[in-house]
């Protein structure tokens, strides 16, 4: 550090800037010998930055404020009115236009907030939906794999049975086998229907909650709107001070 | 420098002189802030092509008809212009400065406002457009069938902005996605997009017997003319097939309409939202191909992969005139491949919204 503020840093007139100050990189130190570490001295440049800029910034601002009174001054030496030298008409309306502008940003982030939030709904919405798809299509899948095999089964226990001659006894064996597929193709009917009333009302869940969504968003802008309308009258008011 | 102070100043020194203007936008200013900074901008880095700078200008001035602005508007933008350049210009500012810059303005107004009073005698400065029919196709796509009034003439694979009732002062482009009907009504494809302001309102389904306003339409993807006689790629991603539609629809009254491959493609097949209509097109059109294609679903029976290799496998396309229309990345991906695969620069048409908002 002791070698880090070289003039190579300042720019031509010898002045130190926000910028340059950024853009300042040390020599690492060589390997087993002692060094500051680069975070902490990181992080002490950026604060050094802020402080900088602000230092700056304020600087400007009171350089502008000390014109403008001297202004004034030589102005108000004719009229002599102390007040209207150092708050004029057009002092009240730079302060007006600062209130305004702070108002409007202001309305600006809910604006962006609201938009933020609604992306982050309808994102969510949208994969949530594709997770959903995606499991009634593994379990449609599954289902009908099931049925599928269910069906070959009886195929080929109707074809053994077909082959030779029937006895009584086989043909009850038969009848109950076709019993039991009837039974459970009526029992697989319901589950599939069962399912797929299943998935439509998570659909129309869905349709409610976004709609329901789609309203507050739509309020949460309308309570920007309303609050930034409230501020434009407060700085329409102080624009008389 | 001062990034967003100039315009914020510009604004509300605006807006506290003249209140009434303060209807003409949008809640949010953040945005509009960015456009007067990139319109100044564009206007300082013109200064030296007078042909350039005019046109933009003219189309500035055109553009701002359907925001409600006239010619007294542009008076009281000038001042607080001026007065804003003083507050940032501070000791720089001197008498000389401000008549350089008053008369720089009063130039750029009237170029705006007598192509702004040209275009009053051609056109309303918006339409009004009733929603006749709202249609959810997908989860995220709606199709809206709008009557403008009055009557709208436009080229096929040309867009008109929209401002919805529920997002006032807030427009965005669409494509029609018909040719110009009998009846007049147009077709819309909306896709909504995450946190999209008008996208949302749009595919809502209240949206169904609303009234829209339409700016005037707009674009360049338009079927060159006079029509060639190569044959037609159509490369289409999500809802960009809307323009591309309208080019389709077009060529379809034809007396003899040259073979065109239309291709759509979409993330998932539900995102084909359209393939039925454009499937019956097909049957009925032999010179018609539709090659419909999905980039994220393995299950798909038809063609998967990106829309751009897509297109790619299919051939050799450098005898054909290529309109492509979708998610800017699809677009300039599938340009690309086009034109190192030997496609003339001048055979590729995509469109180029130039100065106005997107």
């Amino acid at each position: 550090m002791e070698r880090a503020l070289t003039t190579a840093w300042f720019n031509d007139e010898g002045r130190l800037t926000p910028e340059e100050l950024q853009a300042v990189t040390f020599p690492m130190s060589r390997l087993g010998r002692r060094g500051y570490e680069e975070e902490p001295v990181q992080g002490f440049l950026s604060m050094v930055h802020a402080e900088f800029v602000r230092l700056v910034n304020e600087r400007a601002s009171l350089w502008q404020d000390v014109q403008r009174l001297r202004r004034r001054i030589i102005a108000g030496e004719t009229d002599g009115d102390a007040h209207a030298v150092l708050f004029g008409k057009e002092d009240a309306h730079i302060h007006a236009v600062r209130i305004l502008s702070t108002a409007q940003v202001t309305a600006d982030r809910y604006v962006a907030d609201a938009q933020a939030y609604s992306s982050r709904v309808t994102e969510e919405a949208r994969l949530r939906r594709d997770d959903i798809m995606r499991e009634a299509q593994q379990h449609s899948d599954m289902l009908l794999e099931e049925a599928h095999a269910r069906a070959r089964e009886a195929a080929v226990s109707a074809l053994n049975v077909a082959a030779p001659p029937q006895t009584d006894r086989e043909r009850r064996a038969a009848q109950a086998e076709l019993a039991y597929l009837r039974t459970y193709s009526d029992v697989y009917r319901a589950h599939l229907r069962a399912y797929t009333e299943g998935i439509l009302r998570g659909i129309e869940e869905w349709e409610l909650k976004e709609a329901a969504s789609v309203r507050e968003a739509a309020s949460v802008q309308e309570a920007a709107s309303l609050q930034e309308a409230a501020r434009g009258h407060t700085n329409r008011r102080s624009i008389g001070h | 420098m001062h990034g967003d102070e100039l315009p914020l100043f510009f604004y509300s020194d605006l807006f506290i002189k003249h209140p009434e203007v303060r209807d003409l936008f949008p809640v949010s200013m953040a945005a509009q802030r960015g456009h007067l900074v990139d319109a100044l901008v564009k206007i300082v880095s013109q200064v030296d092509s007078v042909n350039d700078l005019t046109a933009f200008l003219q189309g500035l001035g055109r553009d701002h008809r359907k925001f409600g602005a006239v010619a007294e508007h542009y008076d009281a933008v000038g001042a607080s212009l001026l007065a804003t350049l003083e507050h940032f210009s501070g000791p720089a500012w001197t008498p000389e400065l401000a008549a350089d810059w008053q008369a720089a303005y009063e130039l750029i107004g009237s170029v705006m406002t007598a192509a702004a009073r040209a275009d009053e005698e051609l056109r309303p400065p918006w339409w009004r457009g009733t929603v006749v029919s709202y249609e959810r196709r997908a989860f995220d796509v709606s199709v809206l069938f709008v009557r403008p009034e009055p009557r709208m003439g436009y080229l096929p694979g040309q867009s008109v902005a929209i401002e919805s009732p529920s997002r006032p002062k807030l427009w965005r482009y669409y494509s029609m996605a018909n040719a110009p009907r009998s009846d007049g009504l147009l077709e819309f494809h909306i896709r909504l997009i995450d946190g999209g302001a008008v996208s949302m309102a749009l595919t809502s389904s209240s949206i169904a017997d609303t009234e829209l306003r339409l700016g005037p339409p707009v674009g360049a993807l338009t079927l060159s003319e006079p029509v060639s006689d190569r044959d037609i790629l159509l490369v289409a991603g999500s809802t960009g097939l809307a323009p591309l539609k309208a080019i389709l629809d077009q060529v379809t009254a034809l007396p003899q309409p040259p073979r065109v491959h239309l291709f759509f493609g979409a993330r998932t097949a539900d995102g084909l939202y359209d393939l039925d209509s454009l499937e019956k097109m097909a049957a009925q059109h032999p010179w018609l191909t539709i090659t419909p294609a999905v980039s994220a679903d393995s299950k798909f029976t038809g063609e998967t992969g990106s829309l751009p290799d897509v297109v790619a496998r299919h051939g050799d396309w450098s005898g054909h005139d290529a309109y492509l229309a979708g998610p800017t990345e699809m677009v300039q991906e599938t340009v690309d491949r086009l034109a190192s695969a030997g496609m003339a620069k001048d055979q590729i048409h995509i469109e180029d919204f130039g100065w106005s908002e997107p």
